[in-house]
């Protein structure tokens, strides 16, 4: 097994930011209040066991973003806790984007997909809509070793424990965890093209016409919102660094 | 070689479990008799599908067919009564020389992400099988992208290649498994009181039974198998099954 020292992970931010610049011709404009609360003391913390940032943004001249956000957190210099989470505003139905990128020496432990805001078994038409285009990244990318291996690849081994977080994940969802460095390029590669196709989707989306649909979405939204930032055992570690309450803005921003 | 296969017992231990119910033939399904499915036979297919109704279930369809003798078809599909928020359960089986594909779940007929407490009882209560079988050889995710939209997060789905005789029996296991704590479920079910529910189950249930009914030919058995059955045939199958 290979082990990567902390000053060789991966700069999850910068990467996707300047190396793959998922973000070029789009301009970001940070997101100072989110659910009634000032984002700034996210955009750059440093505490005893950790410092990093979770910066929330919106996309200047579009009204279809609640928040990107982008983050780092970096602990005791031993490991990375990174995330990247589009969501749509109340008014569009897109999967949300989510991904979580946890890098120790030992392995990268990720889980990246669209999840979906509806009930793709009721509507059909959503899986076709949203995720004809995730279908061949997913054949794709689900052979990268570390998602394949064990036998039952993507949702078993990290989520296994956590059947609420099983059953946010659409039918796409890349997870695993993956030891060789090599590798865990890769996972980038496949992390930035899910993102890419949520922004060109992004690009086409509509208004929700159905008052009755949207209020199904948004329950459901509103039910994984309430899950993540409730019982996410990342939530734990959140608490520890931060404090009970103050950790509330962190994973309201992660997710 | 095909005749030194020793096909699994599947529908013999399908309807070991199902005999736990009071089973009531049926004999007719959406207005068609079933008898021209219920035994077939032609140079390339042959086999045979039934369909029962039960207290509290609306449809059990079952059965199994071989095509060209190198392919053992197996099907167990139980549709609860309208009353009844019940999940649908659904048993493939695809039997090959060298390899066997399936699926087996309890899919549920609510938005199990919002609805905790049919989570809790009906896919929960599950997982320790769920895990259980994680590590059967060729355990793997369901390949049709449609299918898969539909199941549950305790579905089991594998390919297993048959090194020795022994993987036909093993690959079983989760069917006949996944079955008894679906008829336990089945017991132990009241009916449906709150009309908001009853509705939500019921449009479900039909977007379940569309989209089944429409991944049965070239999804759950080859395209072949159409060809062989015909299409009046293949129509009364999937009527029986979804």
């Amino acid at each position: 097994m290979a082990r990567v020292d902390y000053k060789d992970m991966i700069d999850f931010a910068k990467v996707i930011l300047e190396d793959y610049k998922l973000f070029e011709g789009i301009e970001l404009v940070p997101l100072e209040t989110y659910e009634g609360m000032n984002t700034r003391p996210a955009w750059d913390f440093k505490t005893p066991m950790a410092f990093g940032f979770y910066k929330p943004y919106l996309i200047k001249g579009n009204d279809r973003i609640e928040k990107i956000t982008i983050g780092e957190l970096h602990y005791m210099k031993r490991a990375k806790y990174c995330a990247l989470n589009m969501t749509t505003a109340d008014d569009y139905d897109l999967p949300i984007y989510a991904c979580e990128f946890d890098e120790s020496a030992g392995r990268l432990g990720v889980t990246v997909d669209l999840m979906p805001t509806v009930d793709i078994a009721v509507h059909k038409g959503y899986l076709e809509k949203y995720y004809t285009p995730i279908a061949p990244l997913w054949r794709k990318y689900r052979t990268i070793p570390g998602f394949t291996i064990e036998g039952r690849c993507l949702l078993q081994r990290r989520y296994g424990p956590w059947p609420w977080a099983r059953e946010t994940l659409s039918p796409f969802s890349l997870d695993g965890r993956v030891e060789e460095r090599e590798d865990r390029l890769k996972v980038m590669d496949a992390i930035v093209d899910y993102a890419r196709v949520w922004l060109e989707l992004l690009k086409k989306a509509e208004p929700i016409k159905d008052p009755e649909y949207k209020q199904e979405m948004v329950k459901r939204k509103k039910t994984m919102h309430k899950y993540y930032r409730e019982l996410d055992p990342g939530g734990e570690v959140l608490k520890k660094i931060f404090g009970e309450g103050k950790h509330h803005l962190f994973v309201s921003l992660v997710f | 070689m095909a005749d030194a296969i020793q096909w699994s017992p599947y529908l013999e231990k399908m309807r070991e479990e199902l005999n736990q119910l009071t089973l009531k033939e049926t004999r007719h399904v959406e207005g068609h008799a079933i008898m021209p499915a219920q035994e077939f036979k032609t140079s390339q297919i042959h086999g045979g599908l039934s369909a029962y109704s039960a207290e509290k279930i609306e449809k059990i369809g079952i059965g199994a067919f071989y095509l060209n003798e190198t392919i053992h078809y197996g099907f167990c599909t139980i549709i609860p009564d309208q009353n009844y928020a019940l999940p649908l359960f659904i048993s493939l089986w695809q039997e090959e020389i060298k390899e066997i594909t399936f699926l087996v779940d309890l899919m549920p007929t609510v938005d199990s992400l919002i609805d905790e407490a049919y989570r809790k009882r009906y896919l929960e209560s599950v997982q320790p099988l769920w895990e259980r079988y994680a590590s059967l050889p060729g355990i793997s995710p369901v390949e049709s992208d449609v299918v898969r939209s539909l199941c549950s997060i305790i579905y089991t789905a594998a390919r297993v290649p048959i090194d020795k005789e022994g993987m036909r029996l093993a690959a079983l296991a989760p069917h006949s498994e996944y079955l008894k704590n679906y008829i336990g479920f089945v017991k132990e079910a009241n009916a449906l009181e709150n009309n908001a529910t009853k509705r939500e189950v019921e449009r479900k249930k039909k977007a379940l039974r569309r989209t089944l009914g429409e991944s049965f030919a070239g999804e759950m058995v080859r395209n072949t198998v159409a060809k062989a059955v015909g299409d009046n045939l293949l129509e009364l199958m999937r009527s029986i099954l979804f």
